[in-house]
């Protein structure tokens, strides 16, 4: 028939089709179907976002389905262990028994295409081409019919089909005559036509297993709403009639073997060690698709991608953001796992800016072009927390911005304090609006008014509290200070600093040996150990490259370090464990590094 | 203090605890030694039930046993609004007593395989399992249908009844007992809403589900 466009050459292999695996109202609400295509298991479930995500239908973790799981809305939780896996990226984005921890970006469940069309949801396992367009089906208001699960292979439903009669006024003693086309291998249409009339049924048949498929029908005709539970229940009962007579020829034909999809192994490397492959690699290319001002002084950037999706921002995770002059800075995300494909930034123009911020503001335009680094997150947020206290001073702000959308999507006790000068300084005012009660204002206060503000919020410490602080260096001393005397151990209190004001002193010589590389080398005065592991081919991952970020972090095994970051906190320093690279040195003649 | 003889693993007393749940009546568990014990066959058991199966109900003194007579006792009893056991609608109290016995047949397919496969009862496998696929696949096709008639439950009333109770355990525990339950979407989508009943009650292999869409006045 001429009104039909054909959908694939008949040659092409069922791997790279586009397939119909569910209806779309089989994606209700917070909900996660349980489908399978080419013997293959999928979880499909449709975010809050309406973005509609299928996935392997296995945990990373311990194989478990992910369709027993709990839909989230932007993120999918393992009933199992709890694991959770962000909308679009599927990401993993938390591990309950390493809550301190940011899963590694590794940890990401295998996704596959889809196409939401014709009131059916389309995917495949590996599909050339577009999506089909129907012609019959983009003319007029179509109807999808109930899906029949069927014990039979794809060429014996199709056979059957070909067959298929139906009535045009849902009478069952009233078959009319039909006709079948064939549009692809998995696909034909039947009309049925009497007394000049005619209706014609679009089959889809969806090859879930060498012996098991499933009839996805659309009529290509909107009935009106007194015909309309007539006719769905008209072809539901015809096509169990005809699943009875497909299922009986299927038991005399020879069983065939189910299909072995082949499980694709993620690479899983520990969440404790991210191995780095080397220094600041901007690997991912980026269009500014708005910028606007969100504040007083603030732009608010939102970043897409070019090329492969983005991966997973993490509440609390940061970018490197490789500028058009050169220069190499660190913004936070402020959007949570799940929400949007983009990295949404705000940043401050900085009064004494050495040329990041001011370029940002003056210079980056809309459509610009951006190289950014994967993103890291050393500010990883625990969700076991029986309360947890978010600290913001002006734009750090823009990571608790994400960690409070987790927590609040999470259901979670929390509170949002935002000290700033004006409401006209408040970054993202519409973001914070979502937070609702949880956000407390605190304007125009002296350092002396923050203080005791600070004093008021963290009074009443209790065992397994937690509270997060970004803001100004002076503020987050202070409320380091203030969390101490409160009785907040070091270990509840978490905190990043926007960059390191310590003048470093880089005047000490002293040799630093690899236990893992058998290597000793000197650090000479002026140099810093990162620059002489670079030079001496040792890579190692860093991105502030002034204490403040934690990137280069390196464990210690013997030796005592001269801390000079602001990242580590007292009783870290105080261990001597770990010692940032790029501006810690040694108090000892020897350190012995664990690289 | 009603007083329910029970066994955490078994779906016939589960019945019973969320429907107590649901309708926020409280009791007392008594647990019986199902298993390994056979407690429910010894001589001392069956002066509660001389037929040798639980659950069985002490309510002060009147005693009931059979899962689907208790649950129309307790909905008939304790629940004020009368819309568990809709008794004043011909109609619907008809509908619940179908899917009352049609539970019965869950119980009797996927529920057997289920004591079959866990505890190692010696049912035809085959059969119960053949059995339970030929009952979801009406029950999918009657929930489908229900859905595009925008009801939620097996009945055709707004709110849910006993039947729902009866014959939801037999089937969110039916893959224990090898039947999978993919080829049935609106079975599926149905025990999400079950799950979100207020006073919902898991365990062990039923868990709890994401919240329901917030009312507009929640938001």
């Amino acid at each position: 028939m001429a009104c039909f466009q054909r959908l694939e050459p008949m040659s092409k292999s069922l791997t790279n089709l586009w397939h119909p695996i569910a209806s779309a109202e089989d994606l209700p609400y917070r909900h996660i179907f349980q489908g399978q295509l080419l013997g293959r298991e999928l979880a499909v479930w449709r975010a809050d976002d309406d973005f509609v995500n299928i996935w392997e239908n296995r945990c990373l973790h311990r194989g478990v389905r992910l369709s027993i799981g709990r839909n989230e809305g932007l993120e999918l939780k393992c009933q199992y262990h709890g694991w959770r896996y962000a909308n679009r990226s599927a990401g993993c984005t938390y591990i309950p028994a390493h809550p301190a921890d940011a899963p590694a970006r590794t940890i990401c469940n295998r996704t596959f295409p889809v196409c939401e069309r014709y009131g059916l949801i389309w995917s495949g396992e590996d599909p050339t081409g577009d999506p089909p367009e129907i012609s019959l089906l983009e003319k007029g208001r179509t109807l999808p019919l109930r899906s029949i699960a069927v014990n039979a292979s794809l060429n014996l439903v199709l056979e059957h089909l070909a067959n298929y009669r139906f009535s045009l006024n849902g009478d069952p003693g009233n078959l009319a005559v039909t006709t079948a086309d064939y549009l692809d291998q998995c696909s034909l249409s039947v009309t049925a036509t009497c007394d000049s009339k005619q209706s014609t049924v679009l089959f889809f048949v969806q090859p879930v297993d060498s012996n098991r498929s499933v009839i996805r029908g659309v009529l290509c005709s909107s009935p009106t709403d007194s015909e309309r539970l007539l006719t769905l229940r008209h072809h539901s009962t015809e096509l169990s009639h005809l699943r009875e007579k497909v299922e009986l020829d299927a038991l005399k034909a020879p069983l065939i073997q189910p299909m072995t999809p082949t499980i694709e192994q993620v690479p899983i490397t520990s969440y404790e060690i991210m191995m780095p492959s080397s220094g600041r690699k901007a690997s991912l290319r980026v269009q500014v698709l708005r910028k606007w001002v969100t504040a007083e002084g603030i732009v608010g950037l939102e970043l897409e991608s070019i090329g492969k999706p983005l991966p997973t921002p993490q509440p609390g995770a940061h970018i490197d953001v490789h500028l058009p002059n050169g220069l190499v800075r660190q913004y936070s995300l402020t959007n949570a796992p799940g929400q949007g494909s983009l990295y949404r930034l705000g940043v401050k123009l900085e009064s004494d800016s050495r040329g990041g911020s001011s370029c940002l503001h003056e210079t980056v335009k809309e459509g610009d072009v951006l190289a950014i680094s994967e993103p890291r997150n050393n500010f990883s947020l625990r969700r076991d927390a029986v309360k947890t206290l978010l600290v913001a001073g002006g734009i750090g702000v823009t990571p608790l911005l994400s960690m409070a959308h987790t927590l609040r999507n999470n259901k979670l006790d929390y509170e949002l304090h935002y000290f700033a000068q004006t409401d006209g300084h408040l970054a993202f005012p519409e973001v914070l609006q979502e937070f609702g009660d949880a956000v407390v204002l605190h304007l125009g206060l002296s350092p002396e008014a923050t203080s005791k503000e600070l004093t008021a919020l963290l009074l009443g410490y209790k065992s397994a509290m937690h509270v997060y602080v970004c803001g100004p260096g002076p503020m987050l001393e202070a409320a380091r200070r203030i969390a101490s005397e409160e009785g907040w151990p070091d270990t509840a209190v978490h905190f990043e600093y926007f960059r390191n004001t310590i003048e470093i002193d880089s005047s000490s010589s002293f040799e630093v040996s690899l236990a893992r590389s058998a290597l000793t080398l000197e650090i000479p005065s002026g140099k810093t150990i990162l620059e002489i592991l670079r030079a001496n081919g040792i890579t190692l991952m860093s991105s502030c490259e002034q204490g403040a970020c934690g990137t280069c972090e390196v464990p210690v095994v013997e030796g005592d370090p001269e801390h000079q970051d602001v990242y580590l906190n007292d009783s870290e320093k105080a261990a001597g464990q770990r010692i940032m690279t790029c501006v810690s040195r040694a108090k000892s003649p020897r350190l012995v590094l664990d690289i | 203090m009603i007083k329910l003889f029970d066994y955490i693993l078994s779906v016939n007393c589960y019945k019973q605890r969320l429907i107590m749940s649901i309708l926020d009546v409280p009791f007392e568990s008594i647990p019986v030694d199902f298993y390994p014990g056979l407690e429910h066959k010894g001589e001392e058991f069956k002066k509660i039930n001389p037929l040798g199966h639980i659950p069985v109900i002490d309510d002060d003194g009147f005693m009931l046993r059979d899962a689907h007579a208790i649950l129309v006792y307790l909905a008939s009893k304790y629940d004020p609004t009368g819309l568990w056991y809709p008794v004043n609608s011909p109609e619907l109290v008809g509908e619940t007593t179908q899917w009352m016995l049609f539970a019965e047949g869950t119980t009797n397919t996927a529920s057997a395989a289920r004591l079959h496969v866990n505890l190692g009862y010696e049912f035809d496998i085959d059969s119960c399992r053949e059995g339970a696929h030929r009952l979801f696949r009406v029950l999918d096709e009657h929930l489908w249908f229900r859905e595009q008639e925008n009801r939620d439950w097996v009945c055709s009333g707004e709110h849910p009844t006993i039947a729902d109770i009866a014959i939801f355990p037999d089937v969110i525990l039916s893959e224990e007992g090898g039947i999978a339950r993919i080829d049935y979407p609106a079975i599926r989508r149905w025990t999400d809403r079950v799950k979100r009943l207020p006073g919902f009650l898991p365990m062990p292999g039923i868990f709890p589900t994401a919240d329901a869409r917030p009312l507009s006045h929640e938001v």
